[in-house]
């Protein structure tokens, strides 16, 4: 009985080596998010979707909110406090993120960043493991800061979650290609799920947000569809 | 000597201190007084000069508490980017009762290039250390340090919950797994090893 690819599996359920054993006779398995090895069996640990990609690789895909810090994830923060020489961010793990005042570009002891409470930050994850604090820092190994910083100048910050975030990370995302064609707007995705959106002006913010936000569930033709009926409902309010 | 046993609490005036009697263990002198300090019986040992040590005598395991340069094996509890938490679980030989706390700062845990160590390639969680007690610390904690071959995580348990094996002073490898995770080794002399035949 082959494995269920493609249907719904819940924590619990478990499969055998021999159930997952792909079509053409690779010996190793390599099991992804959602799977673990216990014993002689494999076990799910989160509801979704078993998903299967050749040669031998097999994942769950779980819709989930609240994010996991893992290294190298590139993410967007708040500033919360400002600790002695470190900032706590928040990253929306369960704990917060230290960002140290020397991790900006051209910053030393001297020159201390003009970073604020309250200051929205993109920023990439140096330290994340299970037993200690998150580190972020704003900065690449060779000292450039590479798009990296405080978000200044307005726009809108929203939350949604992790499956929507990496969505709009695909470089064929039809979304932001629709949009692009019609609005002109500035863009940043936190793997974390936070979105952060600019555009000319606060009607065009909003419904940037709000198209973001609906198109979770829906599918490519009724993305283009949607993305029509909102610049010609934004151009109607415009002229009002 | 049939003396009947002299029972005292902390506080209790035992005799007057002179030339023939001396403050010992478990007291201390106050007002010329020789008082408990302790909850125990009262023994008194006799020197050859006829000098009497007074002395009071608690339970067995009250006396062993985490002295300066002593040796103790901690269990790690909590791992910040500045130090890490431990709880001192016997001091030498003697196991504790109840468990006190230790610190070790960032500055203590190697001698060399102690301003780029990172605490998560140290210690973690649940790791078993053997440290040496710097100072008593402050209220809440003593100040432990690894700074030396000897000291440093004897015992860890990998993340499939299997007990690794030290490969180089820095990591230590999983037998089941075979991934390397980093940990501050100690060098512990074969003669206080006790292997366990399975």
């Amino acid at each position: 009985m082959a494995a269920p690819i493609g249907r719904i599996v819940l924590p619990g359920d478990t499969f055998s080596f021999e159930q997952l054993q792909p079509p053409d006779e690779h010996k190793k398995i390599l099991l992804g998010p959602g799977l673990r090895e216990e014993k002689a069996e494999i076990k799910v640990l989160r509801p979704g979707i078993l998903r299967f990609r050749k040669p031998a690789v097999y994942w769950i895909d779980c819709h989930h909110k609240r994010y996991i810090p893992a290294k190298g994830d590139s993410v967007i923060g708040i500033v919360n406090q400002k600790v002695g020489d470190i900032f706590r961010v928040d990253i929306g793990s369960s704990e917060q993120a230290s960002l140290s005042y020397l991790s900006f570009e051209g910053s030393t002891k001297r020159n201390r960043p003009d970073v604020k409470v309250g200051d929205i930050v993109y920023s990439k994850l140096l330290v994340a493991n299970k037993d200690m604090e998150p580190e972020i820092v704003c900065i690449d190994s060779y000292g450039r800061s590479s798009g990296m910083g405080v978000i200044r100048n307005g726009g809108f910050l929203f939350h949604t979650s992790l499956n929507l975030a990496r969505k709009l990370l695909n470089p064929q995302c039809t979304l932001l290609k629709c949009l692009g064609n019609r609005f002109q707007f500035e863009i940043s995705v936190g793997v974390n799920g936070r979105v952060w959106v600019k555009a000319g002006n606060d009607v065009q913010t909003i419904a940037l947000v709000n198209s973001v936000i609906v198109s979770e569930f829906k599918d490519n033709d009724q993305i283009k569809e949607m993305c029509k009926r909102i610049s010609k409902a934004v151009v109607r309010m415009e002229i009002d | 000597m049939a003396a009947p046993m002299m029972v005292c609490i902390p506080g209790k005036k035992i005799c007057r201190a002179g030339d023939k009697y001396v403050p010992g263990a478990g007291t201390f002198l106050r007002n010329g007084f020789i008082h408990s300090s302790l909850v125990g019986v009262v023994k008194e040992s006799t020197d050859e000069k006829n000098v009497k040590t007074i002395s009071v005598v608690g339970k067995e395991n009250n006396s062993i508490i985490p002295y300066i340069d002593a040796i103790v094996i901690a269990r790690v509890t909590n791992v910040n980017p500045r130090f890490c938490k431990c709880e001192i679980l016997s001091v030498g030989k003697h196991n504790l009762q109840d468990a006190y706390r230790g610190m070790i700062r960032k500055e203590d845990v190697r001698a060399l290039e102690r301003d780029r160590i990172e605490m998560h390639k140290c210690f973690r969680p649940g790791d078993i250390i053997a440290a040496r007690v710097m100072s008593l610390g402050d209220a809440q904690s003593y100040l432990l340090t690894t700074a030396e071959n000897e000291l440093g995580v004897v015992s860890a348990l990998s993340e499939s919950g299997v007990p690794m094996v030290p490969v180089t002073w820095c990591k230590m490898q999983c037998p089941k797994t075979l991934t390397e995770e980093f940990r501050k080794v100690a060098k512990v002399q074969p003669e206080f090893i006790k292997f366990s035949h399975s």
